[in-house]
């Protein structure tokens, strides 16, 4: 355990200590929802305004998106340097991964957390009231689905580039279908059905219905969804993960 | 002497080629073994395969006679390895640099400060432990290098080409690191194409080409067995009264030619036949202003065994 502490105590700190990391997971996401929830703010009511809409979809999004920030700190040329001596020491293969997906997972939650605050107190958007946990437990389990599936890409692809390539068309078409940007409900009821496939249409769909309808109906199963499918990325990662590659 | 690791047919493929073919050898306690080939000879692959960090489709790997799989723990635990990228933190201090990777070891606490702030004094980098390592010269990162692999205090230290690109300076100062540490009692595992520093520091040598070992022993066994020629190179006054004909009738001699406003004569090492060379050119009237023997080098015994040099 002391070694596996030590790792993920390095991978943290190569995290907090680069600064494009830092604002990527803290002002970028503001400014996000600043920006769109200002440009549509005509478009929404004053009881559900712009700012609850965008401070709540932007976050999925910039969670989604931390799945960059795992695969940066699992292969990334400068880091990845130092990262192989980890090979070569005596602890387990997984801990090679598993202490990247945490550091990143532990960083990112910490950084969006912060921003929820930001945004709750300076443009009270609405994260639940009286619920606000569960929806923050929704977004953390989705944090680690994503910093899990960073690396699960670049085990796979073997190169922090393809892998963050793939990622972003991923996570851009995902946010398009899961309505993140904008609602998809004008474009007719097929498109409305596509959008379904996308597991990011589940999660908003879920905490807005939390938030906003008291409604748990959807609540558990994204809950096992996203734990199954966490579990079956982490799965991945110790199939695709060869020493062999990284060196 | 005790044995420390055994390699018994060891082969390794990439996708369908051979890069290691059934290669076997042993590594003895407190020697310093050379691994000497060309780019591609597959001396990195052999390491890589030793640190576990590779697999092999083939063969077996003992560490002091006990069959070890790939990645086993115990034997990494003894292993220190100098790759030959440099592998640090850049943006991050020497200090603790050495001190991450010597906790992946095991230490802490107050053994983890004395062994780094020892592997710092190896380095020669007391002085720089808080500088980040981004702000280092290259020969300095390589020094880093090679302390954050001895911290911990390995039996075996594998240093795969730890010289490359770096200052004279740091060259030899790695070199005397290097045999210092086997004075300690360290055993070394040391591959480079630097045919100087296999001749300063080696105690045996492994030569490597294509994937297979071509020789191997002392350097001096190696000169003796793989190069019979020995080479006078004779510097006289006037070249013009030399009939290099005579020279053919001397037993031993295999060539003789004038190169560079030189004579050069190749002869056999056994046949004792230089007083006679002397001979022939006293009678011949010719002043002999200066007298050379280059006998073997690594680099000619390379030549002999794989038809091209070192370097190409």
């Amino acid at each position: 355990m002391y070694r596996f502490s030590q790792i993920f105590k390095r991978d943290f700190l190569n995290l907090i200590f680069n600064p494009m990391w830092v604002f990527n997971g803290t002002l970028f996401p503001f400014l996000l929802v600043l920006v769109l929830g200002f440009l549509s703010s005509g478009s929404y009511e004053i009881s559900v305004t712009a700012y609850d809409y965008y401070g709540v979809s932007m976050m999925i999004y910039v969670i989604f998106n931390s799945a960059t920030i795992s695969s940066n700190s699992f292969m990334e040329e400068k880091i990845k340097q130092g990262n192989m001596r980890i090979i070569y020491s005596p602890v387990p293969k997984s801990f090679m991964y598993t202490s990247k997906i945490l550091a990143s997972f532990v960083f990112s939650s910490i950084c969006h957390l912060l921003v929820i605050i930001v945004l709750h107190l300076s443009l009270n958007v609405n994260f639940g009231g009286t619920n606000v946990l569960f929806v923050i437990l929704v977004l953390l389990l989705f944090e680690f689905l994503a910093s899990i599936l960073g690396v699960m890409f670049c085990c796979i692809f073997k190169s922090e580039n393809t892998a963050n390539q793939i990622l972003s068309i991923v996570i851009n078409i995902s946010a398009v279908l899961g309505g993140l940007f904008f609602q998809l409900g004008g474009f007719g009821k097929n498109v409305e059905n596509i959008s379904y496939i996308s597991p990011v249409k589940w999660i908003v769909t879920d905490i807005f219905k939390v938030i906003y309808d008291k409604d748990f109906s959807y609540y558990l199963p994204t809950v096992i969804i996203i734990i199954v499918l966490s579990i079956a990325a982490l799965f991945l990662c110790g199939k695709f993960y060869r020493t062999e590659d990284y060196i | 002497m005790e044995k420390m690791i055994s390699v018994k047919n060891l082969e390794k493929n990439y996708k369908s080629k051979k890069v290691i073919k059934g290669i076997s050898f042993n590594v003895q306690k407190g020697e310093i073994l050379c691994f000497l080939g060309p780019n591609g000879a597959g001396k990195s692959t052999t390491i890589n395969i030793l640190t576990g960090a590779l697999g092999y489709e083939s063969g077996e790997i003992f560490y002091k006679e006990i069959k070890i799989e790939k990645g086993d723990r115990k034997f990494k635990q003894q292993l220190g390895i100098v790759p030959q990228e440099i592998s640090l933190y850049e943006d991050i201090t020497a200090e603790q640099n050495l001190r991450f990777f010597a906790s992946l070891y095991g230490l802490k606490g107050k053994e983890l400060n004395e062994r780094t702030d020892e592997a710092l004094e190896i380095a020669g980098l007391t002085e720089k432990a808080k500088d980040r390592v981004n702000t280092f010269s290259g020969g300095m990162k390589r020094r880093l290098n090679i302390a954050c692999a001895v911290a911990h205090h390995p039996e075996i230290l594998i240093m795969d080409e730890p010289t490359v690109g770096i200052d004279p300076q740091s060259r030899n100062y790695i070199l005397s690191s290097v045999k210092k540490m086997r004075e300690k009692g360290t055993t070394i595992i040391y591959t480079t194409h630097y045919m100087e520093e296999v001749e300063e520091i080696s105690t045996r040598i492994i030569i490597m080409d294509k994937g297979e070992i071509i020789a191997s022993g002392t350097k001096e066994k190696l000169k003796e067995e793989i190069v019979n020629d020995k080479r006078f190179v004779i510097e006289v006054d006037d070249l013009d009264k030399v009939n290099l004909e005579e020279f053919y009738n001397v037993e031993g001699v295999k060539n003789a030619k004038i190169e560079g406003g030189k004579l050069n004569i190749t002869t056999l090492t056994g046949v004792e036949n230089l007083d006679k060379l002397i001979a022939i050119l006293v009678n011949s009237s010719v002043k002999i202003n200066n007298l050379n023997c280059e006998t073997a080098s690594l680099e000619t015994v390379f030549l002999n065994l794989t038809g091209k040099k070192l370097r190409d």
